[in-house]
């Protein structure tokens, strides 16, 4: 999808369809949720096989859904692929729990990814990122979508305690999960294809696990906590850590990458934000909270009512599913004014909800902040200025909003500092 | 190998709590891969064959499962 919209249209939301995949692939949606926000904030939709859910669409609308479990619940499903099939995982895998037991599995995990406990890996990320950009350095052609791909494993495989070797395997069967219909990855039918990638996980993280323990291993990566925690008392059991391990593979793979190269995108759009950066290494935090706003690559996350709710000055039926669009709540421009301009000075930009809300809050926020923050930093002493170098093409999913290519050239510093 | 995609279509009954014929598809009859962990791992204990992951998801039915199983066993 386009993150700087074409001109504002007048849409007629009859019939609309926020599935089509088309819209996403090549298509411009912002213009379509600006006129949602605006005239039809609570939007209800049939697909043609007869399953329908409701869409929110402003900022505060998908704040309370995120947030509030007791009106919407995250234990029928979270993904909005999965829309009517209830998930099979309910309260076993982390995101598709419901507190109390969330919090009970999640406070021992998140103790280990908060932004004091993952300050230990800035240095080996800030290697990892000076070593990602140095192809680019002589100039030729960089395809920088399609090697982030890459930057979340080189990044975290040392942090999870996953050997190099199987990282590109993972990366493959991650990238299918989000978006098994795209004849990159298509094998069979959409579900085989969902089946199979989700099956190699669970199996590659239930191995490593089983292999761990076998050999009485102890060391301080995140799998291994996995496998040491006792939440209420007792161990996770082998399913609880092979989802929760997928989780979080699922979660770094498939994000982080999306924001990487749809900033600079908007960087490279927008040569003068580019210069104000480089010219002032202190406006990066800010950056990167504007880029994960602009960016919104988890574009949104399902919840079910769980009774009959009022909603966005509408009613969802009890067991209705509620579809919460991110990406277009972080451009309500009641909170963001002006938000389709891309700005790295703008003010309350990290109220943003690129990491969701609430419980389920992205775990791995504090991480994802700070190699956002060394990339940009490394790239902006490294860049002069950087340059397109052929048509960026688009992820076709309606639920990752992401680049699959974007070719630019880099023109280097002189002084390198 | 009737009997075969029977006794498959069985395994696979008990695993999704409900009947099961040789020709129902995986997923039409709430097939996950959570399910399919335990029950590729159930046919290599009983069977002695491991069953490739793509193909059983490829395969679908009972009655293809069983083929796989007996080309698994001819080594075929």
């Amino acid at each position: 999808m386009r993150l700087t919209p074409g001109p504002a249209r007048d849409v007629d939301l009859t019939g609309v369809d926020l599935f089509d995949l088309d819209l996403y692939g090549s298509g411009d949606p912002h213009p379509l949720w600006d006129v949602m926000r605006a005239r039809a904030p609570l939007f209800h939709q049939v697909l043609p096989d007869g399953r329908e859910f409701w869409s929110v669409t402003r900022y505060e609308d998908v704040r309370r859904v995120l947030s509030d479990h007791r009106e919407f619940t995250s234990e029928r499903g979270t993904v909005p692929t999965h829309l009517g099939t209830d998930d099979p995982a309910a309260g076993v895998l982390m995101t598709s729990t419901d507190p109390p037991r969330h919090t009970e599995v999640r406070r021992p995990l998140g103790s280990k990814l908060t932004a004091r406990a993952v300050r230990v890996w800035e240095e080996r990320i800030r290697a990892t990122v000076v070593r990602f950009l140095e192809p680019a350095l002589d100039g030729a052609v960089f395809d920088l979508a399609e090697q982030a791909l890459l930057l979340p494993a080189l990044v975290t495989g040392p942090l999870l305690g996953i050997p190099e070797k199987d990282w590109e395997e993972l990366v493959r069967l991650t990238a299918m999960v989000t978006a098994p219909s795209d004849p990159h990855f298509l094998l069979g039918s959409e579900a085989a294809t969902l089946a199979i990638s989700h099956h190699e996980l669970l199996t590659y993280v239930r191995d490593w696990a089983r292999t761990h323990r076998a050999a009485g291993q102890e060391d301080e990566s995140l799998l291994h906590h996995l496998t040491s925690v006792r939440p209420g008392g007792e161990p996770l059991s082998d399913e609880e850590i092979a989802l929760d391990g997928y989780s979080i593979l699922l979660g770094a793979n498939v994000t982080t990458p999306h924001t990487v190269s749809g900033t600079v995108e908007a960087l490279m759009e927008r040569p003068e934000q580019y210069a104000k950066a480089a010219a002032d290494p202190t406006l990066v935090p800010n950056l990167v909270e504007e880029g994960l706003r602009w960016t919104s690559a988890a574009c949104n996350f399902m919840r079910y009512a769980v009774d009959e709710v009022e909603i966005a000055g509408g009613t969802v039926p009890a067991g209705g599913a509620v579809v919460a669009w991110i990406g277009s709540g972080n451009r309500d421009a009641s909170v963001f004014p002006d938000p389709h301009t891309f700005d790295i000075t703008r003010d309350g930009a990290k109220r943003h909800g690129a990491f969701g809300f609430g419980p389920h809050f992205c775990i791995g926020a504090p991480l994802a902040r700070m190699t956002l923050r060394v990339f940009f930093e490394e790239l902006l002493a490294r860049f002069e200025s950087l340059e397109p170098a052929g048509e960026p093409q688009h992820l076709r999913s309606y639920f990752i909003a992401g680049l699959t290519h974007l070719p630019l050239t880099g023109k280097k510093r002189r002084t390198t500092p | 190998m009737g009997s075969l995609g029977q006794e498959i279509a069985e395994l696979w009954g008990e695993h999704l709590g409900r009947e099961v014929g040789v020709e129902d598809d995986f997923f039409t009859i709430g097939g996950n891969s959570l399910s399919g962990i335990k029950i590729i791992e159930q046919v290599t204990e009983q069977y002695g064959v491991t069953l490739s992951v793509r193909d059983f998801y490829l395969a679908q039915t009972p009655a293809r499962v069983a083929e796989l199983i007996e080309q698994g066993r001819t080594g075929a």
